[in-house]
């Protein structure tokens, strides 16, 4: 009933991947501060820039916390992880310029207490348990940071709270056209839940390589920036709309590409209306 | 009394589009085997069985429709908001969302396949043509109509809460109704054709599906056109009572005494549910009868 | 839900150590969130630590048999648990933020009833297409008799299986987990909306209805976040299936229980502390 999950060796060491994952997505949430520096919206493609290193971390520890087995299916894992960021991601926005700091630390520890509460109080003793869920709270907490700076070009709390409407030719505050009053997290959270544990989901079995993985993870990284750039066109200016979503655009083509051609290696076949092949006794 | 009258249209209304998303999406998770059945389609080469069936392990179906769902109604929130037409904005969004799901269901087929290599199974580059937009339609379907009623929920009936969110909530619902109904009709009635009717797969059994139709060899098409018969419908009709009843309790009866009115009818309607349920049990049980003789204890 | 399945690490046993300390835990929460916010964010955050019991307590019931359901190999419902608990709960949550301006007793059993009605009709389609699309009748894989109706079970299960369908007992336990699901995650929605409707027009410089928007969706998404981590360590709890009250991983709850108090007041907490701070 069960299919076997193998704990593949070899590759990027995990550490290598989560100390990258983590500077890179720190400091592209940073690059977007420069929105601030120059009063633009421009830089706010840097965004999905860290919301692409975040999920390429998250995957792979989702890869080392599900090869144990945790009794439920993997998507589990992408909604704890998203479930438990999100909270911890919203009450650091209100810290200004410390935001992205902020948010790790205080993933960190929702993270580690929901992983001490699923390893030792319900009993699951997995190795990597209390790592991996605090973990995948930084990362839950760093994409769905980087989803708000793409669609609105900060990571500030007011920022995300009000928007401007456009009425009549005039422009008025409105809280309502918002990340948050319009419940664009809503759609970010999913985008991101989906997109964090999609990659293993779709690579595990026994023939699962590590490259393969990784290239699918940016891939879904930039499918969701694709959307979401559109979303940003409600929130940010044209101009700068349009820039995330030519970035999106690109990295999208390239990684599907590439993972397309992955994934033609490493398969047994690649056969265009061709009959299932004859093998042994069936 | 007018308005009433207004919220048993709009009411009706998204019964209807509830029915039309369930049947949807459940013909969807079938031709993509997505959901629980995947684990079959998973276990078949393992087992030496290889076979042409589409494998579009994106994710559960919840989880899955959740994403379609709150997407669609995410873009076509930010179109309203860009004073595009709401008609417009629905279907504009709603098309993005089912590009998203389109490069999902390549990728996941791809991978789960191509991590099968140990086993011979190939992938097949027809299959990926002709099945992923056919899942594509039936997404469509079902994610437009799951948006509009969330729009006719929030727009004219007056729920507070903003579209994207009533885009989460209800995708969530819609794909747990559809696994819950449809994964069963499909998994074990479509997949084990070459098993005894009316009995469960035994464990024995497992991974050897059906993998040759009537002519040739069967592919997914073939499984949506098998489920589309019952198992779509039926979660359609699932899906569709759920929305109904859910908003026509609260339209109609919510005026009574400050609220208990469509709390007392609520738990009336799932009383009925109960009895229904007892007299299909009974009358399987009466009907089908035990498959062996009954096992005699010493206390009885 | 997925193909993965395997083997289930988490043992019966319960952990009297950790438990304590998780308790000391949600104790030492409650404590500073009444030192920084006494009064309204005190009771929201109760509140919320019974909305998450509720969630994690109520998600135990649901019959849920994964995979092996939908083949017909084991009893319950065909689907993963946190997920299934989240459509009831979440339909639930529908109906009670509607309500909300009706009162709190109001709003709270609207949401529970609307989760139980999501179930009750989830369950009562699902015995209908075992029944007249297969035609196999319900049958338990862990008890002999039906608790409640006193049907007898192990003659009803064909060959090879552990069982299938939803008997009787695992039908109510359906409709009671939607019931507590629904119910705790509106408690939540509307402890939170509470406390940001009182909190955020001073924090913004708004009127109450300007902010509105604000404090709904901001309330309605942490309900959700919050609804999904309890389902999710629930589900942990019973390693992914359980047939409904009657399975003996039932007997588990009292971790979960735990489990989800701690993770409610850590999570409510936080979301207390965005607008006292």
């Amino acid at each position: 009933m069960t299919v076997k999950i193998e704990v593949v060796a070899g590759g990027i060491p995990h550490t290598k991947i989560m100390v990258a994952g983590l500077l890179a997505s720190l400091v592209c949430l940073y690059l977007s501060y420069l929105n601030v520096v120059t009063k633009t919206e421009m830089f706010s493609f840097f965004g999905g820039l860290a919301v692409v290193a975040a999920l390429l971390w998250g995957s792979h520890t989702i890869k080392v916390l599900c090869s144990y087995g945790i009794g439920t299916g993997v998507p589990s894992a992408g909604m704890i992880a998203f479930g438990s960021g999100v909270m911890g991601m919203l009450l650091a926005t209100k810290f200004g310029i410390a935001a992205p700091i902020v948010a790790l630390v205080l993933a960190a520890i929702i993270g580690l207490i929901i992983g001490y509460l699923s390893n030792d109080v319900l009993n699951m003793k997995i190795p990597t348990m209390v790592k991996s869920l605090t973990e995948l709270a930084i990362v839950g907490a760093f994409t769905l940071m980087g989803f708000a700076v793409l669609m609105t070009g900060s990571f500030t709390f007011a920022n995300l709270m009000s928007g401007s409407v456009t009425f009549l030719g005039q422009v008025m505050p409105s809280f309502q056209v918002s990340f948050i009053g319009g419940s664009l997290i809503a759609t970010a959270f999913m985008l991101g839940a989906i997109a964090i544990q999609h990659p293993f989901n779709a690579c595990l079995g026994p023939g699962w390589t590590q490259d393969r993985m990784l290239i699918l993870t940016a891939e879904c990284g930039f499918l969701s920036m694709i959307v979401a750039a559109f979303m940003s066109f409600a929130l940010i200016t044209s101009g700068s709309a349009l820039i995330s979503l030519i970035v999106a655009l690109v990295g999208w083509g390239y990684t599907y590409s590439e993972y397309m051609k992955l994934g033609k290696r490493d398969a047994a076949a690649w056969l265009d209306s061709k009959p299932i092949p004859d093998v042994e006794e069936h | 009394m007018e308005s009433i009258v207004f919220g048993i249209g709009i009411t009706a209304l998204t019964g209807a589009l509830a029915t039309v998303a369930g049947a949807a999406e459940d013909t969807e998770s079938n031709i993509g085997s997505q959901g629980d059945p995947n684990s079959q389609v998973q276990l078949a080469p393992q087992m030496g069985y290889l076979h042409r069936i589409f494998n579009k392990a994106v994710a559960g179906e919840p989880p899955a429709y959740g994403l379609w769902c709150a997407l669609g109604a995410g873009l076509a929130w930010a179109f309203m908001a860009m004073q595009i037409n709401a008609v417009l904005a629905i279907v504009l969004g709603c098309v993005l969302a089912v590009f998203v799901q389109g490069v999902y269901a390549t990728t996941a087929y791809v991978g789960r396949t191509a991590s099968l290599k140990k086993f011979g199974q190939p992938v097949y580059v027809d299959i990926l043509k002709s099945m992923t937009t056919v899942t594509m339609a039936h997404a469509f379907v079902a994610i437009f109509c799951t948006v509009t009623l969330c729009y006719l929920m929030n727009a004219a009936l007056g729920h507070p809460f903003p579209l994207p969110l009533l885009g989460l909530l209800w995708g969530i619902a819609l794909g747990a109704a559809g696994s819950a109904v449809g994964n069963p009709y499909y998994g074990k009635e479509r997949q084990y054709q070459n098993q005894k009717f009316g009995a469960g797969v035994p464990i024995a059994q497992s991974g050897n599906i059906v993998r040759y139709a009537e002519a040739g060899e069967r592919n997914s098409l073939d499984n949506g056109f098998f489920t589309a018969k019952l198992g779509g419908p039926a979660s359609g009709v699932c899906f569709g009572l759920i929305v109904f009843l859910e908003l026509w309790r609260t339209v109609i009866f919510e005026r009574i005494s400050a609220g208990w009115g469509a709390i007392i009818v609520g738990i009336l309607i799932i009383l009925i549910f109960t009895v229904i349920d007892r007299y299909i049990e009974v009358w399987a049980r009466k009907t089908y009868g035990p498959y062996a003789a009954p096992v005699k204890e010493a206390s009885s | 839900m997925t193909a993965v399945a395997a083997k289930p690490a988490a043992g019966g046993a319960m952990n009297p150590t950790a438990m304590a300390i998780g308790l000391v835990l949600m104790l030492v929460i409650i404590g500073a969130c009444w030192k920084i916010a006494p009064g309204l964010g005190l009771m929201a955050l109760i509140g919320m630590i019974i909305g998450g019991v509720l969630i994690g307590f109520g998600t135990h019931f649901v019959p849920v048999g994964g995979a092996p359901a939908a083949m017909g190999q084991a009893p319950g419902i065909a689907t993963g648990v946190p997920m299934l608990a989240a459509g009831a709960g979440l339909a639930g949550l529908f109906g009670g933020a509607w309500a909300a301006e009706q009162g709190l007793v109001v709003a709270f059993v609207t949401g529970a009833v609307g989760g139980g009605l999501m179930m009750a009709i989830t369950c009562m389609m699902v015995s209908f297409i075992y029944v007249f699309g297969m035609g196999i009748p319900a049958a338990s894989g862990k008890v002999k008799v039906d608790p409640i109706t006193g049907d007898t079970q192990p003659e009803f299960k064909s060959q090879g299986t552990e069982g299938h369908g939803l008997p009787f007992t695992s039908f109510v336990g359906g409709v009671i987990g939607g019931l507590l699901a629904g119910g705790g995650g509106t408690l939540i929605y509307l402890m939170l909306l509470d406390l940001y409707k009182a909190t955020l027009p001073g924090m913004m410089n708004a009127t109450e209805s300007q902010i509105m928007p604000i404090a709904i969706s901001a309330a309605g998404i942490f309900a959700v976040g919050m609804f999904l981590v309890n389902a999710v360590l629930t589900a942990y709890n019973i390693t992914g299936t359980i047939e409904g009250p009657h399975d003996p991983k039932f007997k588990r709850w009292p971790r979960a229980v735990v489990a989800s108090a701690v993770a409610s007041a850590l999570c409510g907490f936080v979301a207390i502390l965005i607008v006292v701070m």
